[in-house]
C-alpha cells in the first residue's frame, strides 16, 4: 500500500482554498407556510485530501447537504464554493460541466448503466463530456479497484460490492477535487463494505483525492478523518479520528435528542 | 453522438420491445390506408369498350360547388349516383367536325324478356350503331341484317340456349317500354354480358330517357391525331360534355368509378387521417412510457454529468434508431390489410373490379416518416421531464412519483374536452356517412383529454371503484390492489388509456352503426303499411307494372317506387341522400307507405313535375320549409329546384326524398321500379290479389308490407359495413397497444413483485393483486371509454334519428367482456413470468 499521510494533517494545504465550502447554506422544500427547512445555516470547510464522514438521524438533512454541497441540488440561500470558486450561481449547464469534470458520485445503488462493459462505465463521464477516453487511466483505476481483468464485463455480471467497486473507479477517473459518496456500503454485506471504504480510504492517502460521504454506520463513518453530525439542517458537532464506538454514542445521543421533537423535524 | 442509444438498444433490445411493436402497427395502419388512398387517387380503368375510340364525350361523373373559403375560391365535388349523360344532338355536331369520320352514340339499358321468351338472362339493350364500337369495321351482325323498327339483333350464345332464331319473336321490358320484336339477326358475344340490339331511334326511346345517350364515342380520319381530335371535339360540345381521352375514357365505361374512388378516398384520406392520428397518439404514449420506466438511469447520468441536451439527444437517437426499423416491418403488414379490405370493397360493389390496388412507394415512406417523426416527437415529450429536472429530483422522482400534472398539461386537457364538446355539437348537424368521420374527430378530442388528464381521472377512477377493495371483500389481495392503483396514479393512467380509446372508438363507430340500423328499421316497419309488395328478381319493375297492378281487381292503389339518389349542398359540404321517385295518386300513397307527415301535404306531390317532398331533419339540415325552393342534383348531375310541398318524420331508411316519378324517369340510368306497393280493396282476397299479381310479370316476387325493408338500402349495408372494418381495425389497434402497453407496466414491476413475495406475500395473493388491480384498470377504462362514446354518439344520434343513441345490450356486453378479458391476459401472462424467477433476484434486481 502506497504511503499514507498524516490523519491529522487536515488543515496541510491551509494556503489554498478549501476543496468545498459552505457558507450559511439553507434548503427549504416547498414555499410558503408549508415550507420545510431541510438546511438551516450550515458553514463548512474541508480541506482538500480530507476524508469526511456525514451522520445524523433520519431527516436530519444529511441527503440535502450532500446534494447541495455537490452541486446536484441549489440551495434556497448561501454558497457553495468548490476548489474557491462558487458554485451557487452557474447554469444548469456549467454546473453538469462541473459535474462532469471537477465531482466524482458513489451512489447506493444504480450507479452504472446496464447497456455499457465496466471499462465504458468507468470512462462514462469523460465520454459525456466528449473528451479523449483514457483508457489506459481506465485500466489502472479498474486494477487499483482490484477488477482488472472485468473491464469487458456488463454491470450485471458483478455483485453488488464490485459494482461500487467500479463506480469509484468512475468517479475517480477525471482526478476530481471532491468524490461524493452517499451510503456507499448501504447495500452491501460487511465484507464488502470494507472492500469499498478501503478503497475510498485508499483514494484519499494515495491519490490525494478529497472524499465526502453520507452514511448512517458507525464503522463506515471510522474510516474517515472526520465525522460531522447533523440534526434538523444544523451542523451539531464533529469528531476527528473517529472510533465506531464514540460515533455510536453521539448518535444515540443525538437520536434520542430528535425523537423528543418528533413531528418538528422533518 | 455519444454512442450511448445505440448501446441501450443493442444491450435490452426488450426494453424496447414495446415501442417497437407501437410503431410497427402504427406504420401498417398507415400504410393500408395510405394505399386505399392512393388508388382513391390514381384509380383508373383501361378502356375496353372504347379501346378503339381515341375521343369519348359523356357528361360530368361529378356534382361541382365552387365557394369563397379561406385560401380563395375552393371547389368540392361528389360522385352522382346515376349516369350523366350527353345530348344525343351533340352526335351530328361532333360528326360534323372534319377531323371525324365517325360519331357513335353509345347507349345501354336493362331489357328483361316477358313471359313466353322468359328462358332469356337479363340482356343490355344497345343501339345498333354502337354494335361498331366493338366489331370494328363491320356494320351488318354476324348472320341476318340489322334491326330496324319492330326487330332486333340478338346475341348468338343468348338466342342458342333460349333456342331462338332469326325470325322468331321476342316480347322485351325496356324501362322506356315494353313491346314485341322479330329476330332479324344474331351478333357475337360481348365482353360485358349478354346484349340485345335496337335500331338507333327505338333504343333511344327504349332507354328512358329520348334526347340523351351514355356517351358518344368518336374516330378520327386518316392521320388525325388523338390530341388534334380532342380540340375538335371540344369545339363542337362547346363546354356542353365532357371530352376524354387516354385512360379518363375508362371511367365514361364505368360510372362506378368515380364513386367507388371517393369511398377510396374518403377510407384513405379521412378514415386514415384518424388512424394516422390514433397510430401517433400511441406511439407517443408507449414511448413515453418506456422512457419514463427508465428514469432511473437518466437520473444517474444526469447526476455524473450528462446535460439535459445529451440525455434529449440520447433518447431522440434511440427512436431514430427504432422507427424506421419498426416502420419498415409494419409495411407488410399494412399492405396484406389494404389488400384484403381493397378486395372486400371489390366483392361489396363499392369498387369496379377492374380497378387495382396502387401499391406506390409513397404511403410507405409516409409511414415510415409519421412513425420517426412520432418516435422524435414521442422521445422529446418523453425527455423533456428526465432532462430539465435537476438531477436530486431526478433521483428522487425515479422512486416517488410527481404528486400530480403540470398546470400546462391540465389547461391543455380541459381545452381538449372543452374541444371535443364543441366538435360533437357541430356533429350533431351532419347526415349519415359524415357523421362518423366527425365522430371520429370527437372522440380523437376527447382521447386527447384523457391522455392529458390521465393521472387525475385514473386516481378519481380508482379511488372510487377501489373503494369495495378496499372494504375487505376481496381480502389482501385486493386491497393491496386498490393502494397500488391509487398510488401509481401515472402508471395506471398509461394502462387505462388504451383501454379507453378501445372501448371509446369500437362503441362509437358500432352503436352509431345500430343507431342507424334500428332507427331505419323502425322507420320501415312502422312506414311500409302496404297488403302487398310486388318486388322484381330481375333489375326492376318496367313503370307498366305499376300501372297493370292498379287495374287488378281487388287491388285499390298500387304506387310504383323508383329508387335513385339526389346530392344536396349543405353549408359548403355535398352530400347525397336516397330518393323514392313515386307513380300513381299521392294522394293514395299513405294506404302504402306511412310516412308520417309533419308540414304540407303529400297530395300536392306530382300536382306538377316540380315538387318534393323531405324527410324533417334533411329539410331542417337544408334550412328549407314547406314552400321553398329547394335546390337539388338529381342522379343523373341535373339541377333543379322543385318547391317542398311536405315534410315528412320517417325518412331514414325508408327514402329522404320523395319526387314524382315522372320528375326522376328521366334522370337515372334505368328508369325501373324496385318495388310496387299495393293497397287492397277491403274485402278482398289476399291470396288471389296476390297470385294475380305474381302473374304481371316472370321476373316480379310478391310478399307482404315486410318485404319492403328486405331491398335494404345499399349504401346503408356498405357504410355499415365500412364502419364495421373501422371499428375492427382501429379497436384491434388499439387493443393491441393496451396489451401491449399492460404487459409493459406489469413487467416493469419486477422489483415490487420480488420485493412483496420476500414480504411473505404468497403467488396466489400476488396473482390475485394483479388479477384486481387489471379489473381496476378495465373497468375505469369501459367508464371513461362509454363515457366518451356516449357523449359523442347522443348529438349524432339526435341529429339522424331524432331519439337516443340505440344500444344493443348483447353487443355492448361483449365489448365490455372483451376489454375486461384483454385486460385480465395482458395483466395475468406477464405475472406469470415474473412470478417464475426466485423472488430474491426479482427484489434485488436493477430495472
Amino acid at each position: 500500500m502506497a504511503w499514507r499521510r498524516d490523519r491529522m494533517d487536515t488543515e496541510r494545504d491551509g494556503g489554498g482554498p478549501p476543496a468545498i465550502e459552505l457558507r450559511a447554506v439553507t434548503r427549504a422544500h416547498g414555499r410558503g407556510a408549508s415550507a420545510v427547512r431541510a438546511l438551516s445555516g450550515v458553514d463548512l470547510a474541508l480541506a482538500r485530501g480530507s476524508f469526511t464522514a456525514v451522520m445524523g438521524p433520519s431527516g436530519s438533512g444529511k441527503s440535502t447537504f450532500l446534494q447541495c454541497a455537490a452541486g446536484l441540488d441549489r440551495p434556497t440561500s448561501g454558497q457553495v464554493l468548490l476548489g474557491g470558486e462558487e458554485i451557487t450561481q452557474l447554469s444548469e449547464n456549467r454546473l453538469t460541466k462541473l459535474r462532469r469534470s471537477r465531482i466524482g458520485f458513489v451512489f447506493q445503488s444504480f450507479n452504472l448503466l446496464p447497456s455499457l462493459t465496466v471499462l465504458q462505465n468507468v470512462l462514462l463521464p469523460q465520454r459525456l463530456a466528449g473528451e479523449r477516453q483514457d483508457r489506459r487511466r481506465a485500466q489502472q483505476l479498474l486494477a487499483e479497484v482490484g477488477l482488472a481483468e472485468h473491464g469487458s464485463r456488463r454491470p450485471g455480471q458483478l455483485s453488488g460490492g464490485q459494482q461500487q467497486r467500479v463506480a469509484i473507479a468512475r468517479a475517480l477517473i477525471t482526478q476530481p477535487e471532491v468524490v461524493f459518496a452517499d451510503e456507499p456500503t448501504g447495500a452491501l454485506d460487511t465484507r464488502s463494505a470494507g472492500e469499498v471504504l478501503g478503497l475510498l480510504r485508499r483514494a484519499v492517502d494515495a491519490m490525494g483525492a478529497t472524499v465526502v460521504m453520507v452514511t448512517h454506520d458507525p464503522v463506515a463513518a471510522s474510516h474517515a478523518d472526520q465525522v460531522l453530525f447533523l440534526a434538523e439542517g444544523a451542523l451539531v458537532g464533529n469528531l476527528w479520528r473517529p472510533d465506531p464506538q464514540s460515533v455510536a454514542d453521539r448518535m444515540m445521543a443525538l437520536t434520542a435528542a430528535a425523537g423528543g421533537f418528533a413531528g418538528v423535524a422533518a | 453522438m455519444n454512442g450511448l442509444a445505440r448501446a441501450s438498444v443493442r444491450f435490452r433490445p426488450a426494453s424496447f420491445v414495446g415501442s417497437f411493436i407501437a410503431l410497427l402497427l402504427g406504420a401498417a395502419i398507415i400504410t393500408a390506408c395510405g394505399a386505399l388512398l392512393q388508388t382513391g387517387i390514381t384509380a383508373h380503368v383501361e378502356p375496353v369498350r372504347y379501346a378503339d375510340s381515341p375521343v369519348v364525350v359523356s357528361g360530368d361523373p361529378y356534382a361541382r360547388i365552387s365557394y369563397q373559403g379561406s385560401e380563395g375560391t375552393e371547389s368540392k365535388q361528389s360522385a352522382l349516383p346515376e349516369r350523366s349523360r350527353v345530348e344525343s344532338a351533340l352526335t351530328a355536331r361532333i360528326a360534323a367536325r372534319p377531323g371525324v369520320a365517325a360519331a357513335v352514340p353509345d347507349l345501354s339499358f336493362p331489357v328483361q324478356a316477358e313471359k313466353k321468351s322468359g328462358a332469356l338472362p337479363v340482356l343490355t339493350g344497345r343501339n345498333f350503331s354502337a354494335a361498331a364500337l366493338t366489331a370494328p369495321g363491320s356494320s351488318a351482325p354476324a348472320e341476318g341484317h340489322a334491326p330496324r323498327a319492330g326487330e332486333v339483333v340478338l346475341e348468338e350464345a343468348a338466342a342458342r340456349a333460349a333456342h331462338l332464331a332469326p325470325g322468331d319473336r321476342v316480347s322485351l321490358a325496356a324501362p322506356g317500354g315494353s313491346g314485341n320484336y322479330v329476330i332479324s339477326g344474331l351478333a357475337a358475344a360481348q365482353a360485358d354480358g349478354p346484349s340485345v340490339w335496337f335500331a338507333d331511334g327505338v333504343a333511344e326511346r327504349l332507354s328512358g330517357h329520348p334526347g340523351t345517350v351514355d356517351a358518344i364515342a368518336v374516330k378520327p380520319r386518316d392521320g388525325i391525331t388523338t390530341s388534334a381530335l380532342a380540340g375538335q371535339v371540344r369545339q363542337a360540345v362547346d363546354g356542353r360534355a365532357e371530352v376524354a381521352t387516354g385512360d379518363a375514357r375508362g371511367a365514361v365505361e364505368e360510372p362506378a368509378l368515380a364513386e367507388g374512388r371517393t369511398v377510396l378516398i374518403g377510407l384513405g384520406g379521412s378514415f386514415g387521417g384518424i388512424a394516422a392520428m390514433t397510430a401517433i397518439f400511441v406511439v407517443i404514449g408507449t414511448i413515453a412510457l418506456a422512457i419514463g420506466q427508465r428514469a432511473r438511469e437518466f437520473a444517474m447520468l444526469r447526476a455524473v454529468g450528462a446535460t439535459p441536451g445529451q440525455i434529449r439527444r440520447t433518447i431522440a437517437t434511440e427512436a431514430v434508431i427504432l422507427a424506421p426499423a419498426a416502420a419498415a416491418l409494419g409495411v407488410l403488414p399494412g399492405l396484406a390489410l389494404a389488400r384484403w379490405w381493397f378486395g372486400e370493397l371489390v366483392d361489396r360493389g363499392a369498387v369496379p373490379g377492374q380497378v387495382s390496388l396502387d401499391i406506390g412507394v409513397l404511403p410507405m415512406l409516409a409511414a415510415v416518416g409519421t412513425s420517426v417523426l412520432a418516435a422524435l416527437t414521442a422521445g422529446w415529450v418523453a425527455a423533456r421531464r428526465p432532462a430539465k429536472l435537476r438531477p436530486s429530483q431526478a433521483l428522487g422522482e425515479a422512486a416517488v412519483e410527481p404528486a400530480r400534472p403540470g398546470v400546462t398539461r391540465i389547461v391543455m386537457g380541459l381545452a381538449a374536452l372543452a374541444g371535443g364538446g364543441a366538435l360533437a355539437g357541430l356533429a350533431a348537424r351532419l347526415n349519415g356517412s359524415d357523421a362518423a368521420n366527425t365522430a371520429l374527430g370527437v372522440v380523437m378530442c376527447f382521447l386527447l383529454a384523457v391522455a392529458l388528464l390521465g393521472p387525475l381521472l385514473a386516481r378519481l377512477c380508482t379511488s372510487v371503484l377501489g373503494l369495495p377493495l378496499r372494504a375487505s371483500a376481496a381480502g389482501a389481495a385486493g386491497s393491496l390492489a386498490a393502494d397500488n392503483t391509487r398510488a401509481q396514479a401515472r402508471r395506471l393512467a398509461s394502462a387505462i388509456t388504451p383501454i379507453v380509446m378501445v372501448t371509446a372508438f369500437c362503441g362509437t363507430l358500432i352503436f352509431i352503426q345500430s343507431t342507424i340500423r334500428h332507427a331505419s328499421a323502425q322507420n320501415v316497419k312502422v312506414a311500409a303499411v302496404a297488403d302487398h309488395v310486388l318486388g322484381s328478381t330481375g333489375p326492376g319493375l318496367p313503370a307498366a307494372t305499376a300501372e297493370r297492378a292498379a287495374r287488378v281487381p281487388g287491388v285499390e292503389s298500387a304506387t310504383g317506387v323508383l329508387r335513385t339518389g339526389a346530392v344536396y349542398r349543405s353549408g359548403n359540404e355535398l352530400s347525397s341522400t336516397t330518393v323514392l321517385g313515386i307513380s300513381g295518386d299521392p294522394a293514395k300513397l299513405p294506404k302504402v307507405l306511412d310516412l308520417g307527415v309533419n308540414s304540407g301535404s303529400l297530395s300536392a306531390l306530382g300536382s306538377s313535375r316540380d315538387t318534393v317532398a323531405l324527410d324533417t331533419s334533411l329539410a331542417e339540415s337544408l334550412g328549407v320549409k314547406t314552400g321553398d325552393r329547394v335546390p337539388l342534383w338529381l342522379g343523373d348531375g341535373t339541377k333543379v329546384r322543385p318547391t317542398v310541398v311536405a315534410t315528412y318524420e320517417r325518412g331514414l331508411g325508408v327514402g329522404q326524398v320523395l319526387m314524382p316519378r315522372a320528375a326522376v324517369a328521366r334522370h337515372v340510368s334505368a328508369a325501373l321500379d324496385g318495388q310496387v306497393l299495393v293497397s287492397a280493396a277491403p274485402g278482398a282476397d289476399p291470396k288471389t290479389v296476390a297470385r294475380q299479381l305474381a302473374a304481371l310479370s316472370p321476373q316480379a316476387t310478391v310478399t307482404d308490407a315486410a318485404g319492403y325493408g328486405v331491398q335494404a338500402d345499399r349504401n346503408q349495408e356498405l357504410s355499415s359495413w365500412a364502419n364495421t372494418v373501422m371499428a375492427a381495425v382501429l379497436g384491434g389497434f388499439a387493443a393491441i397497444a393496451a396489451a401491449n402497453t399492460l404487459v409493459m407496466t406489469v413487467l416493469d414491476r419486477r422489483r415490487e413483485v420480488g420485493l412483496l413475495r420476500l414480504s411473505g406475500t404468497t403467488h396466489r395473493q400476488v396473482r390475485g393483486m394483479m388479477r384486481w388491480e387489471a379489473l381496476l384498470v378495465a373497468a375505469s377504462g369501459l367508464l371513461l371509454g362509454s363515457a366518451i362514446a356516449w357523449t359523442t354518439l347522443v348529438p349524432i344520434a339526435r341529429g339522424l334519428t331524432g331519439a337516443a343513441p340505440y344500444i344493443p345490450t348483447g353487443t355492448a356486453l361483449q365489448l365490455a367482456a372483451g376489454a375486461v378479458l384483454l385486460a385480465l391476459a395482458a395483466t395475468g401472462l406477464p405475472t406469470r413470468a415474473l412470478l417464475r424467477t426466485r423472488p430474491i433476484e426479482a427484489g434485488t434486481a436493477r430495472q
